[in-house]
Parts: C-alpha cells; sequence; structure tokens
C-alpha cells in the first residue's frame, strides 16, 4: 500500500514540476522594460568577457536614472546609452520612433573610401552590374570587383559572367569597402569561386544558457569549392577593406586573408563577428545584439576588425583625392604587380 | 434490425479498406472530420520572453475500429490533425505563426460498465512536427518542433438519448510519457545549425522538461442510423524546458464535425447477415 501511495506522490510531484516551466515576466513600465533589456542581454549576449564589460555595474549606474513618470523618448535614451557600452554595431534598440545605434566604431575612423574616384577616374563609367556586383577592368589590366553589401544575393550565372569578363586580367581587387555585410550565405558563394579544396572557414559559437561563461566548444566550419564547370579565379586578389568593411563583409575578410595568392589592403576593418540575435521587451520595442560569435580559421576573434596583411595597411589620401586619386586603389594594384 | 440493413446498403468510402477475413465479425470503421477554432497562447523563449495570444484554427480526423485479435475489448484509434495559429505580442505590433501536423496511432482497452459507460484505457504513439516563426527576428526567425511520443490515453464514455435520438459523450483525455523531441541549443541561430551543427538538439523526454496534455470532450448526436453531429472541446497544453529555453502552448477549442461509422465491402465477400457488429465506440 505504501509504496503505491509513494508511486503515487511522484506521479504528482512529476506532474506539478512539469507545470512549473516559468518564464520571467516584466511589467510593461519603465522599470520593468529597463529590467527585461538588461536581462535578455545578460543572459545572451556573447562578448562580455572580451569587451571587458561589468554588466552588473552598467545595471547599477543606468538603473539609478529610471524614473516612474519618465516619457518613452527617456527610457530610449537611457536604454540607448546602456547598449552603447557594449561598443558593438550590432546592437540596437527598435522602437517606432528611433532605433538606437552605436556608431564609433566607424565613426572615430577615416572614411577611406569615395565611390566617385573609381566609378570615374578608374572606370570612366564604364562598368558592368551584375546581382549586387559592380565591376570592370583597369587600365592596368587589373579586373575590379566592387560588392557594396552582402544582402544584394549573388547568382551563380552572374558569377560566372563576372569572373569571365575579368579572365584576361593580371590580377583581381575585390573591393568591400564600405560594406556593412548581409547573409554569410553569400560570403560562402563568393569565396567558393577562390578555393581548389574544402576550405576551413572559421569557427562557431553559441550560448548554451544564461551564464556569462555558458558557450558552446566552438565548431570548425568549411566552404567547398564551387561546382565543376563554374568560371573559377586562381590570379593574385587583393582585398580592398576600411572600417566600415562589417560584419559578413568582415567574415568574408577572415577567410580571404588566409587563402594563398590573396592580400588583404586597406585599413582595419570594423568588425562585428557576433551574429546578431532577436528579442523584445514588454512594450514592443525590438532588440538586437551580437550572440553567437565567428572566429576566423585560426580560431581568434574579429569583433574588433581584421587587420590588412602585413605591410598593406594603407589609408586614402584626401589630398590625392581632389586630384582623383584613390590611393588605396593604387597601392592595391601596385601589390598585385608583385605578386 | 438497422445494423442489418446497414450491411447490405454499407457506404463505400475509398479510403476505409477493411478485410473482413472472419465472416463472423463485422468490425465497422468509425471516422470524424472536425474543424475548431479557439484561442491560443503560445510563448517561446527562443524567440520572445513574452507571451503571445490569438486565435487557432485545425482541421482533425479521427479514425476508430475494433482490433481484429479481440475486437471485444480493444480497438484502435488514428488520428491526425493540422493547426494553424496566429498571434501577436501584448502590444500588437509583432506576430507569432505556427503550424503543426499532429499524427497519432494507439490501442485502448475497454471495460463495459452499468448505466451505458464504457471506460476506456491503453497507449497510443505520436508525431507531432511543426514551427513556430516569429515575423520580427533575423537570425532567429523560427523554432522547430519535433516529437515522437509515447502516450497514455483514456477515454470514457456514455451513450444516452436526446430529443429521441441517440447522444454519444466522450472525455479522451491523452498525456504523454516518454519519447524523443527536437528543440534547439540556447543561443544556437539557424545558421549554425544550417552549417551541419546539431549538438544538443534532440533530447529524451520526460514530465520535468515535456509535459503536454491534449483534452477532448466531444457530443455526438446521430442524426441517422450511422452518422452524427458533432459538437465539442478541445484543449491543448504543451509546456517544454530545455536547453534553458521553455516553451509553453496553450489552446482551447470549440470543435465541429460529422462522424459516422461506415463499413466497405469487398465484391464476393459480403458479410453473412448473421454475422457480429462490433463497433469501436459502442
Amino acid at each position: 500500500m505504501m509504496k503505491k501511495i509513494n508511486l503515487i506522490y511522484l506521479l504528482m510531484l512529476l506532474f506539478t514540476t512539469s507545470a512549473c516551466h516559468e518564464v520571467e515576466e516584466w511589467e510593461n513600465d519603465s522599470r520593468g522594460n529597463f529590467e527585461a533589456l538588461w536581462t535578455i542581454l545578460d543572459e545572451h549576449y556573447c562578448f562580455f568577457e572580451e569587451k571587458g564589460v561589468d554588466w552588473d555595474s552598467i545595471y547599477t549606474v543606468y538603473s539609478a536614472r529610471l524614473e516612474d513618470k519618465m516619457t518613452r523618448y527617456e527610457l530610449f535614451q537611457v536604454c540607448s546609452e546602456m547598449l552603447d557600452e557594449l561598443r558593438d554595431g550590432h546592437t540596437n534598440l527598435i522602437t517606432p520612433f528611433d532605433i538606437s545605434y552605436y556608431h564609433n566604431w566607424w565613426s572615430d575612423y577615416p572614411q577611406n573610401y569615395d565611390a566617385r574616384l573609381w566609378q570615374e577616374y578608374y572606370l570612366n563609367f564604364n562598368y558592368r552590374k551584375a546581382s549586387g556586383i559592380t565591376y570592370g577592368i583597369l587600365p592596368q589590366n587589373i579586373g575590379y570587383i566592387n560588392y557594396s553589401s552582402f544582402s544584394n544575393a549573388i547568382g551563380e550565372g552572374n558569377l560566372d559572367e563576372v569572373l569571365f569578363h575579368l579572365i584576361s586580367c593580371n590580377g583581381l581587387i575585390i573591393d568591400v569597402r564600405n560594406n556593412g555585410g548581409g547573409n554569410l550565405t553569400n560570403v560562402e558563394t563568393l569565396v567558393s569561386r577562390f578555393i581548389t579544396d574544402r576550405t576551413l572557414a572559421g569557427y562557431i559559437s553559441h550560448k548554451t544558457g544564461p551564464g556569462h561563461n555558458d558557450f558552446s566548444k566552438p565548431e570548425p566550419f568549411y566552404y567547398n569549392p564551387a561546382e565543376q564547370g563554374r568560371v573559377m579565379w586562381g590570379k593574385a586578389v587583393v582585398v580592398l577593406t576600411n572600417r566600415s568593411t562589417f560584419s559578413a563583409a568582415n567574415n568574408f575578410v577572415s577567410i580571404m586573408k588566409y587563402l594563398p595568392n590573396v592580400k588583404i589592403v586597406g585599413a582595419t576593418t570594423g568588425g562585428g563577428s557576433g551574429m546578431p540575435y532577436s528579442s523584445e521587451l514588454p512594450n514592443g520595442w525590438g532588440v538586437r545584439f551580437s550572440a553567437c560569435s565567428i572566429l576566423d580559421p585560426q580560431g581568434k576573434i574579429t569583433e574588433f576588425g581584421i587587420e590588412p596583411t602585413e605591410g598593406c595597411a594603407v589609408d586614402l589620401d584626401p589630398q590625392a583625392a581632389l586630384q582623383g586619386h584613390d590611393t588605396m586603389i593604387d597601392f592595391a594594384i601596385n601589390v598585385l604587380n608583385e605578386m | 434490425m438497422m445494423r442489418r440493413l446497414l450491411l447490405i446498403v454499407a457506404v463505400v468510402l475509398p479510403w476505409v479498406a477493411m478485410a473482413q477475413e472472419d465472416s463472423a465479425v463485422v468490425r465497422p470503421v468509425a471516422s470524424a472530420y472536425e474543424v475548431g477554432v479557439g484561442c491560443s497562447n503560445i510563448t517561446d523563449t527562443y524567440l520572445s520572453p513574452l507571451e503571445y495570444d490569438g486565435l487557432e484554427f485545425s482541421l482533425r480526423y479521427e479514425r476508430r475500429q475494433a482490433m481484429k485479435f479481440d475486437p471485444e475489448r480493444w480497438s484502435m484509434r488514428l488520428a491526425g490533425a493540422v493547426t494553424v495559429d496566429k498571434t501577436d505580442n501584448p502590444v500588437r505590433n509583432a506576430s507569432m505563426w505556427y503550424a503543426g501536423l499532429d499524427l497519432s496511432w494507439g490501442m485502448t482497452h475497454r471495460w463495459r460498465l452499468p448505466h451505458n459507460l464504457i471506460v476506456s484505457a491503453g497507449g497510443s504513439t505520436s508525431l507531432d512536427v511543426g514551427c513556430i516563426y516569429s515575423t520580427r527576428n533575423g537570425n532567429n526567425p523560427a523554432s522547430a518542433k519535433a516529437a515522437w511520443m509515447v502516450n497514455l490515453t483514456g477515454e470514457l464514455s456514455w451513450s444516452t438519448r436526446l430529443a429521441g435520438r441517440k447522444l454519444l459523450l466522450r472525455y479522451q483525455p491523452t498525456i504523454p510519457l516518454t519519447g524523443v523531441f527536437l528543440a534547439p541549443d540556447y543561443g544556437e541561430l539557424y545558421y549554425e545549425i544550417y552549417l551541419g551543427n546539431d549538438d544538443g538538439l534532440c533530447h529524451a523526454a520526460w514530465w520535468g522538461n515535456y509535459f503536454k496534455m491534449e483534452n477532448r470532450v466531444t457530443a455526438d448526436w446521430y442524426l441517422g442510423s450511422n452518422t452524427a453531429l458533432r459538437l465539442g472541446y478541445q484543449g491543448n497544453v504543451l509546456s517544454t524546458k530545455v536547453n534553458d529555453v521553455t516553451t509553453k502552448m496553450v489552446s482551447h477549442s470549440v470543435v465541429l464535425g460529422v462522424s459516422g461509422e461506415f463499413m466497405s465491402i469487398a465484391p464476393g465477400k459480403v458479410p453473412h447477415c448473421d454475422s457480429r457488429i462490433i463497433s469501436a465506440i459502442y
């Protein structure tokens, strides 16, 4: 009889345990929304340690600015400034009236880019466009590809056309300055034209729990060459970068940097190696932040940017630009001629 | 008399193929088609910490038949449902959709009690697949759901009459015991899964991490000898917590449908008029 009672008790315990999958809730007021934002970041953000951010201290500082009667604009200001402490271009608070955005990762640096220079003075507006890629042949018989966003899908057929058009060139410049990123699948599509074997493209790690150090083991991932019959590129390549080369473009650079016959020329990229994760607050504001870290093929973090190949750092000279010279493209041409 | 007449003028349904090897026993198939509409609450912390609420629409099919090996006591139930939920967050500026397909097959043993009461108990196995999709998220836009479960199931039915017509009232609870189910890892984005990392996606289920309960109450009011109008309630509760991700889905629906017992008779195999008809529901 006691055994039966124990069994019933055990079943009831299991039943009540399962019914207690609690979900933390917050009030839809200033404090509740602030608490929700802080907690979501506390449990999911992936770069606290790398950036030396003491998130508990930040809570103390910014929660002290909360007031019961504050307007939504004032709350947005407090929350935005708190998110800026992460120094992360992938972190935004999205409201109906504004989107917070940390811009110092690029605005504290020279822009190093003027599209008019290559359009007018290098290609004389004689260029083609295919699938988000603008391309042409420079007077030095160097192929030039400008890819402004990895959000623009790259068609395999379009890539064939682009590379076939440039096939007689001595080298290739892939200009990803001001490329703010996009879809990583486009990175794979583009890289696959420059590799001949299955290639280690990096490592990816994600949060496995709410603790600041709860991460999965970095998992290697590989890219394969484009399928047989596609136009491949085996000659020298320069990837041209600036500080606004960010996110998926940063990832593209991190892979290309370790390929043979490829050099990175220009300025240190903007980073943005944390894949963004989305969530929301009780008042309906959206929040986006880095949650999943992508490391380069050597297992190094690239959140703070990727430096050019040794000896290949160069800025755009504003004075030369006034004369129609893009000193970064000029430098890239010289590098290609020497490769 | 009516049942014998039914044998002679049996309705032939193409999807009902019933082999009548034992000419002394006939096991009609009880089928039901239902539409359901109701309210739904969804929380999935992989997508959002907020509880979304909205509407649920469903289509259901149920087929029951006495088992060949012991038709008096054992019967089987095959059920399928397609469900679509459309829910909104509390401030109504974002939506979550759920689409799911649930299939189950089980057997129950029945005991006939006085006063037209029948109690059944048994087990079933089910396959549930679905996906919750958030319209506002980027790299974590969806939470895929898949579960294969072994369930306890039962039924209490009571037949009576209403307005001179037969009325069958039934209560059917189902609760999973164990199985396996899929859930995304805490912060794993779909791109990583796309790259091939499926660690931590598949889990053994027990009541501590996977609790589901399905409650059905139906009333079949017979309009003819073997066709009934069905009105009922369908309540589903799902609560899972694994990888520090909690999912809760609760729905309450009103169901409306038709049910009936049908037979198909193979050419040259017309059952003898003395055959016993053993229904799965009476």
